[in-house]
């Protein structure tokens, strides 16, 4: 009973991760109609940049996460307007963007790997306390991290509902076409789109780095297989599913891990990657109608 | 708001497609203020293209469009909105996973809170169905509802001139009357430039006070919706024969 409750408790923490991740990653599908997968080499260059941050120049962990996130925010605008942008403007296809940004993606690793080496890093943080709640057992790092996360995404949900901008990318989301008819000015609704989902790549490359106990370049890219499954699972493009498709990612990961073996982490989360691609393409909270226009039109 | 204040969309030989082949083939087209034009042709005769070339949407090869006798060729989309005109497309013209009034409100994006109110207001007297239904999903609503979500949408800004992409599509007889005789010959009456697509030739050309008929991206024949409803040789173009134009009609009464 005790392992089940710390799984659980871990499952939370690495899902509110992905969950992180996993909004951004949407985002961008959702206004952009891009499947990024260079995404996760930006999760890894947060990481490194983090890295630099705390253990070079002795920045407190708190104040990288927010640095890193508006660095990687302004990157991830300049690359939307220097390929997929560009790409959608000569009417490239879904599939040749895709492959665009898993070239960039690769191109980002390999450029990493070539100026921080293939050894492994770990952020000069404490151990931080331990706080053991029933049998919860999380350190208070991971609690600030689950509580943050619920911050921002409330934050992101008064967005969308709750303000003009935010409707205006809800619009631009559903229909392009119209929204501009409104007047929107959508290539601005992206660079925020693109803005905001930068920046939530970045925190959530410093977190999940400084949150394991080493990592390489390949940080990034093992994570966006979560983050896919997650926002698949949540219907791709849908913030609130990637949301929740983020903690059953989580969750279900940490159990394999602790029941079956930890090798079988990341095999877990492609098995739920690819059973709902199988079965349930949409997810669970993607309208027919919704991921039938975005993946064809 | 009188029918005769200048404002005109004018098209000259306008030349347009998607790729290298032209779809639009040098049409010339005028909409003056106050007047409902309509626009009939067979299917793929390039009458939706001809809609978007004037706002932009596709590749435009050759001639002109002006607006007030300025030109606006190629102008993005969001700049003519800005600039009065507005556009109801074809099919998908609606916000599916909004609520009514946030549709009626992204309409509305560009004007200030009290305007917007008021511009709700007016959208509602124009459209009294939608009143009780503000709070609904549109993707949840029938055809004809989103129709008139998306004409009530297209009329947030008070565009001076209104371009409609069949918006009876799918609609019953009655509510395509209503969609015609009420609302785009009411809002040409108001002082409007209405431009409407349609392909219910009989019920719109009734309603029209010029017709365009365009065959294979040209202008076939241009006169008062009359006499186009009363040209024997139109029919040919619906259904190569007899009496096309009057397929849609209604039995009288
Ligand atoms: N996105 C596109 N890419 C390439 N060709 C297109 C595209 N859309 C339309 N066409 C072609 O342009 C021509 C005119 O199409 P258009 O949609 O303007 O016809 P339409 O008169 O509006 O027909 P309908 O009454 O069926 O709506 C057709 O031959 C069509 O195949
Ligand atoms: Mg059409």
């Amino acid at each position: 009973m005790r392992l089940f409750i710390e799984t659980i408790g871990f499952g939370i923490f690495s899902g509110s991760l992905i969950s992180l991740g996993a909004v951004g990653f949407t985002v961008q599908f959702a206004i952009s109609n891009v499947l990024n997968v260079a995404y996760g080499a930006f999760i890894t260059l947060g990481a490194y940049f983090g890295y630099w941050l705390v253990n070079d120049a002795h920045l407190n962990f708190w104040l990288t996460v927010p640095i890193v996130a508006i660095a990687i925010g302004a990157l991830s605008v300049a690359f939307n307007r220097l390929l997929p942008r560009p790409l959608l403007r000569r009417g490239a296809s879904f599939v040749a963007i895709l492959i665009g940004t898993v070239w960039a993606g690769i191109t980002l690793q390999y450029t990493i790997v070539s100026i921080v080496g293939p050894s492994t890093f770990t952020y000069a943080l404490g151990n931080g306390k331990t706080i053991d709640l029933w049998d919860f057992v999380l350190t208070n790092t991971q609690l600030i991290i689950i509580g943050g996360t619920a911050l921002l995404m409330l934050g992101y949900h008064g967005l969308l509902t709750r303000t003009q901008l935010g409707q205006a990318m809800r619009a631009t989301s559903v229909n392009p076409v119209v929204a501009r008819s409104c007047g929107i000015r959508i290539d601005r609704i992206t660079d925020v789109a693109w803005l905001i989902s930068g920046m939530l790549c970045g925190a959530t490359g410093v977190v999940l780095a400084g949150t394991v106990s080493t990592f390489d370049s390949t940080l990034g890219t093992t994570f966006l297989v979560y983050m896919i499954a997650a926002a698949v699972l949540g219907g791709i493009g849908q913030p609130y599913g990637a949301m929740i498709g983020g903690l059953v990612v989580g969750l279900t990961t940490q159990l394999t891990a602790a029941y079956l073996s930890p090798a079988y982490e990341d095999v877990a989360a492609f098995v739920i990657l690819v059973v709902m691609l199988l079965a349930w393409p949409r997810g669970l909270f993607g309208s027919a109608a919704a991921a039938g226009r975005r993946l064809v039109g | 708001m009188s029918a005769d204040n200048g404002h005109v969309l004018r098209i000259e030989q306008l030349v347009a497609g998607y790729g290298d082949t032209p779809v639009i083939r040098g049409v010339d087209v005028e909409v003056p203020a106050g007047k409902l034009v309509v626009v009939v042709g067979p299917n793929g005769a390039g009458k939706s293209t001809l809609l978007k070339a004037i706002l932009g949407l596709v590749n435009i090869t050759g001639g002109e469009v002006m607006l007030d006798g300025r030109p606006i060729t190629r102008s993005p989309l969001e700049d003519l909105a800005r600039n009065g005109v507005g556009y109801v497309p074809q099919g998908d013209a609606v916000f599916d996973s909004m609520r009514v009034r946030e549709n009626l409100e992204m309409g509305g994006y560009l004007l200030d809170k009290a305007l917007r109110a008021e511009r709700l207001e007016q959208a509602l007297e124009l459209f009294p169905d939608l009143r009780h239904k503000l709070k609904r999903y549109v993707g949840t609503m029938s055809g004809g509802e989103r129709r008139m979500t998306a004409v009530a949408r297209a009329m947030m800004l008070a565009p001076r001139v209104l371009l409609l992409d069949e918006p009876t599509a799918g609609l019953s007889a009655a509510l395509t009357k209503m969609v015609l005789t009420e609302q785009a010959r009411m809002l040409a009456d108001r002082g409007t430039a209405v431009l409407l697509v349609e392909q219910k030739a009989h019920a719109a050309l009734e309603q029209a006070d010029w017709a365009y008929v365009l065959v294979q991206g040209e202008v076939a024949m241009s006169a008062p919706g009359r006499e186009v409803l009363e040209d024997p040789d139109m029919g040919e173009v619906f259904l190569g024969g007899g009496s096309g134009l009057l397929a849609d009609a209604e039995p009288a009464g």
